[in-house]
């Protein structure tokens, strides 16, 4: 079921291979026997350097889990997966964890920031743990484009929920990761706030060349993505390209009239 | 109902979080309790000695406290024995010869006394022993040179029959072979025990053939002992001291007694400096479990739970606490006295473990104690928690908004130190010592409370500092650790504040120590000119000990120094009993005590004295006045007065010296008191000798101890030292509670913070930086408690010895190893505590930190 298109990548930091990310056979299983839940069933991807990636899906089809192994946050029960040519599955946590201070970048729905660190620093914070030091124009760039430059000395409780997840995205972008994951970003934003975050993401991935991933159950934050995933039953099920808000919709109804509740 | 259910289930949801708290509750407990029950054993094992060895009536010489320490035993005449039989409604006589001044050294000159402080006591062997001790090997002793030695005393020192034994007794000193050993029936106090036949006892020990110590009585059968005592009385007159068993017992008891109060009220002080730093431990957890239960008690608010309601499960749940924990405690306080009986079982106090005396009061105030300081101290938060809003079950918790502290704390706190700081201020300042050391005690008790309430704002500034100077090293781990310990001030405030309380007391005992060490040193320097210094372990010097003092070589003079008392009537026509200190004229160069009039020297001029400055005045007595001194058991003498001595000392403060040929002329040699002391002074050149030499001469005397400057100094500072040791022992019990309060912190926050956590581990810190982070907080909760301990404990301190400068404390010494060892050891003490919560935070699942509820 492998039906990624790789795109060449363009800008960024520099594409070795075509694919970001790949997944190759990944089942990941909870418990055995009778109880055995299968939330990933030998699922195939490519993640394309430079692009958007949505992944949508009703809840418990594994969209969640399927971030989480492609990110190193959880393990698989089988498969392989590779970040660049580099395989995380049977990496050991020390190594896990360096992958994702160094080369990803996360975006969650909530509480993406220290309440004890103000705006910069909490972008600069794995840089900071790494023992890098930002670069100070790159840092400017992203700051500038998500459009904090009077607030970097403010605490999280002192900014609206939209200017915590636009601190939070600064801070994915400002390491430079290979890769942002996305785990429903905009979710508890309400629409204006949610569609300047997503804007930020769009032109991250046009104007800086970031690779993204992102996880939704939202049809207007799917229609951002250069390509959407569906998963059903821990399997990828279909894709589009160059998605619309009324397109994915129509897609979704589809899995609702299958009796899907999304 | 249904709130005893939720609470019941809350508390055991939360078991793991409520333990440290039960732990504290049990610590405090437990040592209340094993104070009462230890002390309570202590008691009735007493009790049922002195029992055992009282007899019905007792007939004993009349106390005189005014007496000339002779060291021999006053005796009574043994014509009284035969009188006393007469009595009606006397069955029986016993004559006792016994004397507790005595030593007994074994054939290498080694001291068989115990090192406990118990006597050594030698006495005639009859009937009346058996009643507390048998004859389990060998045979009852016959003759001068037999001796049965108590079974405890012959296994410490490995001797058996057979064996020879020097006894040392004020008459003189004589040789004995042990032909029996002694089992006590009831638990052996810790004496060393020397049964002699009767004549022996009398001869040797008390040093007259025909007399006695005692005669114990029993009654006819139907004569009460009240009423025997009075025929007794009757019959003897009151010349006597007639006490029936019931008071003999009281009187044996007076001394072990108060002895153990002041032991259980000292240890019950311990325990109460425990359950306050357990207080904090307490109202921490509350406010920490409640701030994370704040929308779950939201949404109970917005179910219609009244703020009674919810008040009341969080008090209930302290109340289940209070009660396990104490339970537990009591349980734990009963295996302590267990194990202190132990101890001193191994210090040569036999306790029998089977007398163990558990009072029923022990568990009520046990169990009273806990619960009630533990639903005290969970009041504040619960009251907190029926504040709660309905509101706060919709709003999104995330993370307990960080404690303002407030400005009325501000000020409160401020006001209470800055009244306690002037308290301190003018009890250091203070010339009278009584109204100075009610001020310390209240600038004490300010100054704690007001750092306590000021604490969470302190805590924001010194902390700032602490982590400048120690955690900029780890860089943005030190941080997030400093970032950490500051988000919450009340919360670092209360767990450091606990910290404080114990350290504090540490610092300041600490400071008052050395500079007991210190100024005892000055003052040895500066006025003792004398090289060696010679004492008995238990009481004066015998005879033949000074005499065998006086055998050494190489030393240029030997100064005997005793008490002498006598009523002296002053030229105001008051007449009061003094000690006079009857020394040897060479004492002057000694001790060289500084007069304020006239020479010292001239004091041991023929029928001269000196008196000191206070009671110059008292009794308005000027140089050349001459003082009625009506010897005790002595005649009468005049003497002149011809120095008047500074009281701005320590050492012999208040002595009035004569020469003691003086005190020897006007006292019977049978009644002339022994030598305390004697000083040496070696020879020009013959240090090294001398030492030798003295150390040669009493080498038979195993209690005589010859001591130069040095040792001298160095037993004042080991002394000192093992008093401090055992306050800290006992102060360690309050800083362990606190280390305990550390690691609750950490591990609550931990719990609280696991989103955090997870998102850092998420984003890429790893485990170690992890592990640091925490650790690093650690280190600096417990840095600040101790440096807010520290500084507040030598400001005690420091106050403690400006006033007690009055009492010749006049050095002050701040320890600063031992000042900066505690800081250093909080340091590691902060680390330990972080060890169990950096490590769970270290293992916390990264998706399950991150999931979304």
């Amino acid at each position: 079921m492998t039906t990624a298109v790789s795109i060449p990548r363009t800008g960024g930091s520099g594409g070795r291979t075509a694919a970001a990310a790949r997944a190759r056979q990944v089942l990941k299983a909870y418990g055995s026997g009778e109880t055995r839940v299968v939330a990933l069933d030998h699922v195939d991807v490519d993640i394309a350097r430079g692009q958007f990636t949505a992944i949508m899906g009703p809840s418990g089809s594994g969209k969640s889990t399927l971030m989480h192994c492609l990110a190193g946050l959880d393990t698989v029960t089988s498969g392989q997966i590779f970040i660049d040519e580099t395989e995380i599955t049977g990496l050991k946590d020390k190594k896990l964890t360096q992958l994702r201070r160094d080369r990803i970048g996360f975006i969650f729905q909530a509480f993406n920031l220290l309440p004890t660190l103000n705006a910069i620093e909490n972008i600069t914070l794995p840089m900071d743990i790494a023992g890098r030091k930002p670069d100070k124009q790159w840092l400017d760039r992203v700051v500038e484009t998500v459009g904090l430059a009077g607030r970097l000395k403010h605490r999280p409780n002192q900014l609206s929920g939209g200017q915590q997840q636009r601190v939070a995205v600064a801070r994915a972008l400002a390491a430079r990761p290979e890769i942002i994951f996305g785990d429903e970003p905009t979710g508890n934003l309400d629409s204006r706030a949610g569609a300047e975050v997503l804007g930020f993401l769009r032109r991250s991935v046009d104007e800086l060349g970031q690779t993204i991933v992102m996880v939704t159950h939202d049809a207007v934050a799917a229609s951002y993505a250069d390509r959407v995933l569906y998963l059903a039953d821990g399997r990828i099920v279909d894709e589009m390209q160059h998605p619309t808000a009324d397109m994915v919709l129509e897609r979704m109804k589809n899995f609702d009239a299958r009796g899907r509740v999304s | 109902m249904t709130v005893l259910k939720t609470s019941f289930r809350n508390f055991l949801a939360h078991k793991g979080r409520m333990a440290l708290s039960a732990i504290a509750v049990l610590l405090s407990v437990a040592f209340v309790c094993g104070t009462l029950v230890f002390t309570d054993t202590m008691n009735a094992t007493f009790d049922k000695l002195f029992a055992s060895t009282a007899s019905d009536v007792a007939v004993s010489p009349k106390k005189n406290d005014d007496a000339q320490e002779t060291g021999k035993p006053q005796t009574l005449p043994a014509s009284l024995q035969g009188r006393l039989a007469q009595v009606p409604g006397v069955a029986k006589v016993e004559p006792h010869a016994t004397s507790q001044q005595i030593t007994a050294a074994t054939a290498k000159n080694k001291s068989i006394s115990p090192t406990s402080g118990a006597p050594t006591v030698g006495t005639n062997w009859d009937e009346s022993q058996k009643k507390s001790v048998e004859i389990t090997s060998g045979h009852e002793p016959h003759g001068a040179t037999e001796a049965v030695l108590d079974a405890d005393t012959a296994d410490k020192h490995g001797l058996t029959t057979g064996d020879k034994l020097r006894v040392i007794a004020a008459p003189g000193d004589f040789s004995v072979t042990i032909v029996g050993i002694a089992t006590y029936r009831t638990t052996n106090p810790g004496a060393a025990v020397l049964y002699f036949d009767t004549p022996t006892a009398q001869t040797k020990l008390l040093g007259t053939a025909g007399e006695f110590s005692s005669y114990g009585l029993t009654a006819a059968s139907g004569v009460s002992d009240e009423q025997l005592k009075k025929d007794v009385t009757a019959a003897v007159g009151t010349g006597y001291t007639v006490h029936t068993a019931a008071e003999t017992k009281a009187e044996n008891k007076k001394d072990v007694g108060s002895f153990l109060d002041v032991m259980k009220y000292a240890l019950l002080g311990f325990a109460g400096i425990a359950v306050l730093v357990g207080i904090f431990l307490i109202v921490n957890t509350f406010s920490m479990l409640v701030a994370q239960r704040t929308r779950e008690i939201g949404l109970m608010r917005a179910i219609g739970s009244s703020r009674k309601q919810v008040n009341r499960s969080v008090l209930v749940e302290a109340l289940l606490l209070g009660v396990v924990g104490s339970v537990l405690g009591i349980g734990g306080g009963i295996a302590l006295a267990v194990g202190l009986m132990e101890l001193m079982g191994s210090m040569g106090m036999k306790l029998d473990t089977s007398e163990l005396t558990v009072k029923t009061t022990t568990p009520v105030v046990g169990l009273a104690i806990g619960v009630v300081v533990t639903v005290l101290a969970a009041y504040l938060p619960a009251r907190r928690a029926g504040k709660i809003s309905p509101m706060a079950a919709l709003r999104d918790a995330g993370n307990p908004a960080d404690g303002k502290a407030g400005t009325v704390r501000a000020v409160i706190g401020l006001v209470l130190s800055a009244a306690g700081g002037a308290a301190l201020v003018a009890a250091a300042q203070s010339d009278d010592a009584s109204a100075g050391s009610g001020m310390l005690g209240l600038g004490v008790l300010l100054t704690l409370v007001g750092f306590v309430v000021v604490g969470p704002l302190l805590a924001g500034f010194v902390v700032r500092v602490i982590s400048t100077v120690v955690l900029r090293v780890f860089g943005p781990v030190g941080r997030l650790a400093e970032r950490n310990a500051l988000r919450n001030p009340r919360r670092t405030g209360a767990t450091a504040s606990a910290l404080m309380i114990g350290l504090a007391l540490v610092a300041a005992l600490s400071v008052v120590g050395s500079s007991m060490v210190a100024s005892a040193t000055e003052q040895l320097d500066k006025s003792v000119g004398a090289d060696f210094i010679v004492q008995s372990e238990n009481g004066p010097l015998s005879p033949a000990a000074v005499t065998a003092v006086k055998s050494a070589r190489d030393v240029a003079h030997f100064s005997e120094y005793t008490i002498v008392h006598a009523k002296v009537t002053t030229p105001d026509g008051r007449t009061a009993t003094q000690r006079l200190s009857a020394v040897s004229p060479t004492y002057a160069d000694d001790v060289r005590a500084e007069t304020v009039k006239g020479k010292l020297a001239d004091a041991y001029a023929e029928d001269a004295m000196s008196v000191p400055e206070g009671f110059a005045e008292d009794h308005g007595i000027k140089i050349g006045d001459r003082l009625t001194v009506a010897m005790v058991d002595g005649r009468t003498a005049k003497l002149k007065v011809n120095a008047i001595t500074s009281d701005d000392t320590s050492i012999d403060k208040g002595a009035m010296y004569t020469d003691i040929a003086t005190a020897k002329r006007y006292l019977p040699a049978d009644k002339m008191p022994l030598d305390a002391m004697v000083l040496a002074k070696a020879a020009d050149g013959k240090a090294k000798e001398a030492a030798e030499s003295l150390k040669a001469a009493v080498a038979e005397y195993p209690q005589v101890k010859v001591r130069d400057q040095a040792d001298y100094k160095q037993l004042i500072k080991d002394q000192v030292g093992q008093l401090l040791n055992m306050i800290y022992g006992l102060l360690a019990l309050a800083i362990i509670v606190a280390v305990l309060g550390v690691v609750n912190t950490l591990a609550l926050s931990v719990v609280e913070r696991t989103r955090e956590i997870g998102l850092l581990r998420a984003i890429g810190l790893s485990r170690r930086q992890m592990r640091r982070m925490i650790r690093l907080e650690s280190v600096v909760i417990a840095l600040f408690g101790a440096l807010l301990g520290l500084g507040l404990g030598m400001a005690w301190g420091v106050t403690a010895q400006q006033l007690l400068a009055l009492q010749g404390l006049g050095v002050l010494d701040v320890p600063w190893p031992t000042i900066t060892a505690v800081f250093a050891g909080s340091a590691v003490v902060g680390l330990l505590a972080a060890l169990v919560p950096a490590f769970r935070a270290g293992r916390m699942n990264v998706l399950n930190a991150i999931a979304t509820d």
